[in-house]
């Protein structure tokens, strides 16, 4: 190798020993960490200049348990080790990252490591908690009984990967294959066993907090009865802590859209800009402190060590309905958006219960569908007190949440039935211990969220809300015109002629011509209603109106809950369609899906709307 | 038609264009690709004047590389 090539390190180990966090670390990259085995699934590159100025190259590699690869993932990290993938050159050196309150279960496979022959360098991450729980690990000892050498990382601290690099660049001056193989016939537990009487002195297997907190936590009913609650305060917190928020942002748009429209002559650019641009966009931006405080806790759980445990409960009831244990993370991960949930599937071991996973993660409620949940929850249910305690807002919301989690659970379940699978993969979990949140990582995770949808609401968006207004202004009323001008545009016509389909569930034609750019980005339902209301107002003063106080005039109950029933089901993403194509190399499943989804949305609102209808409140 | 109308009307139609570039590539990448594609290829063969290849170079999309799992939704949910 030439001076100035550089030395590719590859990081490995088990699910959730901080390879991600390192790599963040060492790289500056901002990948996402958890506190959760299987976040990781693919294979990520990054560079690193030590102080020494040696330049390195950084592969962040899927998590495994074993080489002996049980799926894609572990895969992945078996065929790059031994330098099998094709188009990629092996690592120069191995960085063995383990869980140092863990050894017991890490150690085994970095023993499987240093079997591949190549140099490599084991880092005990999370030595400051291993110190905490008074666990103690002589690494002079632990390196010569391993024949490689041995380092302590943090990696969530600041300089919490020094001692790796300084060992890196001391490695890098000669590479050196590990000093020691595992005798001829030798059991890995066992090595392991004689590594850990070496070298560690563990006081308490687990930290008696970790006990105490997990006699409740995973109780088959006091466990659940807490999980639900914290689920319930979460959507709670939603809707009574982002109202003063909101109002600023609401008020902040009007300023905007009024000082734009004084300023402006009269003409097609004032109405772009102030029924089009301003009014789409500010009905969408008003959402921004709902959909953090939801990620805020999210965040903070996944931190904790909560969700895996949260698996853990729900595993009866997701097997029992069809879907595998390892289904819990990519549907957890679907709450934020499809697409990665759909991705994360690659860790499912059987192909079928993948493809239900697959099937379903649509059905978990997305952060893009938040903005029109909150829309029609505050045009259509009162702001009041339930009990005394709870905000009915948010306990619609709430309800939301799980009817999308229950439909989840129906369709496997059907799907379990009709392909007659009596089979169950047994759920096997590393429940990490429970680490309190850093601020820092829910701030960094908060910036990327806030970051992410003012990029989408600056992007496609706006874009669309463009087109829109273009659609909705184009061609102008005729000179003898008698109905509105809206009613002669393109989107006004379009709208009109889709009535003749979505009429039996309560849709009139501005929600009609709402759904078709909602098919890019479902926030822009909203942007679409805002513009569309905007352009029918009979005067200035009625466009400026909040879209909320409009619907809440213009529709009945009976529509509301058609369109949120709807927006339960109905596959309004072409991105998510894209990603099902590409994860299942399938025309006819992604098609499968699209039309059970359609079918599924259609017919629940149907009976949805039918049924207030008769009830009065059509 | 006032000088200000049409200038308003030249904002507008240059916005809509560009929207209408977004929305494709955003939603629609492969076919665009396949559009550029298209067009690059006869202003690129030998022989066309010089202008005439820039501008098909301009046109022609950059070289695909090892694809980073994104779907198409811009990273709106957590990096895995």
């Amino acid at each position: 190798m030439s001076a100035a090539a550089p030395l590719r390190l590859a990081l490995v180990g088990n699910p959730n020993s901080g390879k991600t966090a390192l790599f963040n670390q060492l790289t500056g990259s901002r990948q996402k960490v958890a506190n959760y085995a299987g976040v990781t699934v693919e294979r990520k590159e990054g560079r690193l200049v030590s102080r020494s100025g040696r330049h390195y190259a950084v592969l962040d590699l899927p998590g495994a348990y074993s080489l002996h690869a049980a799926s894609l993932d572990e895969a992945i990290t078996r065929d790059l080790c031994r330098g099998y993938l094709p188009g990629e050159p092996a690592p120069d050196v191995l960085v063995c990252v383990v869980d140092a309150t863990n050894l017991r279960l890490h150690l085994r496979f970095a023993l499987e490591v240093r079997e591949l022959g190549k140099p490599m360098l084991l880092a005990l991450n999370m030595a400051d908690v291993a110190r905490r729980r008074g666990i103690h690990i002589d690494l002079a000892v632990l390196a010569r009984e391993l024949g490689v050498p041995v380092v302590e990382t943090v990696a969530v601290q600041q300089n919490g990967s020094a001692a790796l690099v300084e060992q890196l660049d001391r490695m890098a001056e000669g590479l050196q294959p590990p000093q020691r193989q595992i005798a001829q016939g030798a059991d890995l537990h066992q090595e392991t066993r004689r590594l850990l009487a070496a070298a560690v002195q563990m006081p308490t297997r687990t930290a008696s907090i970790d006990g105490a907190l997990d006699r409740w936590l995973l109780h088959p009913v006091f466990g659940l009865v807490a999980l639900a609650l914290v689920m319930f305060l979460i959507f709670q917190a939603v809707y009574a802590w982002a109202a003063p928020l909101m109002g600023v942002i609401a008020a902040a748009t009007g300023w905007l859209g009024d000082s734009v429209g004084a300023v402006l002559p009269e003409g097609p650019l004032s109405s772009l800009l102030v029924n089009g641009v301003i009014a789409g966009l500010g009905g969408v931006i008003v959402f921004l402190p709902q959909i953090l405080i939801l990620f805020a806790f999210i965040l903070a759980l996944e931190e904790s060590g909560y969700l895996p445990r949260a698996a853990f409960l729900l595993d009866r009831m997701m097997a029992s309905a069809g879907l595998s244990g390892r289904s819990f993370i990519p549907l957890l991960s679907s709450f934020a958006c499809a697409i990665p949930g759909i991705m994360a599937t690659r860790s499912i071991l059987d192909p079928r219960d993948r493809l239900a996973t697959i099937l379903v993660a649509p059905l978990m409620t997305c952060s893009a569908r938040l903005p029109v949940y909150a829309l029609l929850i505050g045009a259509f249910i009162p702001q009041r007190q339930v009990w005394g305690v709870f905000n009915q807002q948010g306990l619609v919301l709430f309800g939301l949440y799980v009817a999308g989690i229950l439909s989840a659970l129906m369709v496997s379940w059907v799907m379990k039935k009709w392909r007659r699978d009596k089979g169950e993969h047994p759920l096997m979990l590393e429940l990490p211990s429970y680490r309190v949140p850093q601020v820092r990582d829910v701030l960094i995770g908060l910036w990327e969220r806030a970051w992410i949808f003012l990029r989408r609401v600056g992007g496609i968006i706006l874009a669309l809300t463009i087109l829109l207004w273009f659609l909705l202004s184009y061609p102008a009323a005729p000179g003898d015109g008698t109905l509105s001008a809206i009613e002669y545009s393109f989107a006004g016509r379009i709208g009109h002629a889709m009535t003749g389909i979505f009429a039996p569930i309560g849709f009139n034609w501005q929600i009609c011509i709402a759904l078709i750019p909602g098919m890019a980005a479902r926030e822009v339902a909203v942007a679409s209603l805002a513009t569309v209301y905007a352009l029918s107002a009979a005067d200035d003063s009625a466009a400026a109106q909040a879209l909320t106080p409009l619907i809440a005039d213009g529709w009945s109950l009976a529509t509301a809950l058609s369109l949120l029933v709807w927006f339960i089901y109905a596959p309004m993403c072409i991105s998510t369609l894209a990603t099902i194509k590409r994860e299942t190399n399938s025309w006819r499943k992604m098609s499968f899906a699209t039309i059970y989804l359609f079918a599924l949305a259609y017919g629940a609102s149907f009976v949805t709307y039918q049924l207030a209808v008769l009830l009065g409140a059509g | 038609m006032s000088t200000s109308l049409l200038l308003q009307y030249f904002v507008i139609a240059v916005a809509v264009l560009l929207s209408v570039w977004v929305v494709a590539k955003r939603q629609f990448p492969g076919i665009v690709r396949k559009l550029r594609v298209a067009i690059a290829l006869p202003l690129l063969r030998e022989g066309r004047p010089a202008w005439m290849q820039l501008v098909g170079r301009w046109i022609s999309p950059v070289k695909q590389t090892a694809a980073d799992g994104c779907g198409g939704c811009d990273s709106c949910g957590p990096k895995i």
